[in-house]
């Protein structure tokens, strides 16, 4: 009789345990962002750019508790990168990618600039699964321009907004990340040679060309 | 022992009657109550129709704040133009928005032909759109929305049995309108506005019995019906064609 009784708390314990760590994971919510992202139709600039891709950019997670909600934990940093390659390689005649600025001085000669773009601010909203409603993404870049020598040109921030309507909360998540990430795609691209600093900078190198 | 199998038998087939005849008026209003009733405006602007070898794409309009339209009903127009023995070649739209990237993006697409025209003056952007072979882009507009909703329901559960009791109402509208642009002449050949509405019902005896209406596949049909005679026919009619069911 007393084995009996261990042996139903031990069940007891178990199912107790199984049953938390359901509980447990059912309270939070991992995406991790994942797209092919096109290439954009313009025109290259001729000029050849290093692009640095740090580790602050490349393991980028937000994590967040909404109230009332679940933990979100958002892992964009392989689209980072997925994005922002494909990006600057349809926009210039040649990109050369680095981890860190150090690595770029041996390279000087080949590179006209330096791209470092950087993740400035993620913010998003999750409808608490009422009818009608609408996943919402912003999303906000700092685009970073320096010349070979570590020179600072310009710093310039570029936002995008996307929203996916919500069937599943994960999904609805991640395509709404997309169309925000697509959508400062779009502006990266087709706004870049309007920018003043940069503009004055393309004219600089004489190699300026409309989109 | 005929007697006493008409005494036994009789009473339950009795009451079996009334309770049908009880019911059956809540069944049939309930049944009234639910339905769809649909108006399709259509409006074409030229006689143009599509030819040989020419492709239409269907894409939502993603600009507005306040809603966007449902990707279902878009692939439930493309499938629906695509289907038939006599269907037409359709271009699948987020292939066809890969391939435009960025220029049909929700910030950067064109609202009007005057921006579709400016837009096809970019040479590589002109003929990456030829080599769709889309000819007639097809701007759908609209959402279907939850106007109303009433009644209550209430449900239990015990050791004898489950069930619920009461009854549960809700009403959709699907809003949609769908513009035709021709790319070749950079114009806009018409336009088909439908306005669908859906009541559902769930009556609850014991078990819930869901009476769904489905206004958005209706504004669906309706509209791919209407399209493809709008692209296929040069005596395309004009004016509105309401019906209910």
């Amino acid at each position: 009789m007393d084995r009996m009784r261990v042996w139903l708390s031990r069940t007891q314990l178990q199912a107790l345990v199984v049953l938390t760590s359901l509980l447990l994971t059912s309270c939070s919510t991992s995406v991790w962002v994942e797209a092919d992202f096109p290439q954009p139709l313009v025109n290259r600039l001729p000029v050849r750019m290093g692009l640095i891709l740090d580790d602050d950019l490349l393991d980028y997670v937000h994590y967040e508790e909404l109230p009332r909600q679940a933990a979100y934990t958002i892992q964009i940093g392989e689209a980072n990168e997925l994005m922002l390659v494909q990006l600057f390689q349809s926009m210039f005649t040649d990109i050369e990618q680095f981890n860190d600025f150090s690595l770029i001085q041996t390279n000087i000669a080949e590179i006209d600039g330096v791209l470092w773009p950087e993740l400035e601010r993620f913010e998003f909203d999750v409808p608490l699964g009422q009818r009608d409603e609408f996943v919402e993404v912003w999303i906000q870049y700092l685009i970073k321009l320096y010349e070979t020598d570590g020179q600072l040109v310009t710093e310039w921030p570029v936002s995008g907004y996307g929203k996916a309507e919500m069937v599943d909360r994960e999904e609805a998540l991640n395509r709404a990340i997309v169309v925000a990430m697509r959508e400062v795609g779009a502006t990266i691209s087709t706004k870049f040679s309007d920018q003043p600093d940069l503009r004055n900078w393309l004219q600089g190198r004489k190699n300026a060309a409309p989109l | 022992m005929q007697h006493l199998y008409k005494q036994k038998c009789y009473p339950t087939i009795k009451s079996r009657i009334s309770q049908i005849f009880l019911l059956a008026p809540i069944f049939l209003i309930t049944l009234g109550g639910c339905g769809i009733t649909s108006r399709i405006e259509p409006y074409k602007q030229s006689d143009v129709v599509i030819g040989e070898g020419e492709s239409v794409v269907v894409l939502a309009r993603k600009h507005h704040a306040t809603h966007e339209t449902e990707q279902r009903i878009v692939d439930c127009i493309s499938d629906g133009l695509a289907s038939g023995n006599d269907g037409l070649s359709v271009h699948n739209n987020i292939e066809f928005e890969d391939k435009l990237y960025p220029w049909f993006e929700p910030s950067m697409a064109p609202i009007t032909t005057v921006e579709l025209s400016e837009l096809l003056e970019r040479e590589n952007v002109l003929n990456q759109v030829l080599s769709t072979g889309v000819r007639f882009v097809i701007w759908l507009d609209g959402s279907t929305t939850r106007v109303a909703s009433g009644g209550g329901m209430t449900c239990a559960a015990g050791i004898g049995g489950a069930g619920c009791l009461g009854l549960g109402w809700w009403e959709d509208d699907s809003i949609y309108d769908a513009t035709v642009w021709d790319i070749y002449e950079l114009s806009s050949t018409g336009t088909i506005y439908a306005d669908v509405k859906g009541r559902s019902v769930m009556p609850a005896l014991v078990i819930p019995i869901p009476l769904i209406a489905r206004p958005q596949l209706a504004a669906c049909r309706g509209l791919t019906q209407q399209l493809r005679q709008f692209l296929t026919s040069s005596e395309y009619g004009n004016g509105p064609n309401t019906s209910s069911e």
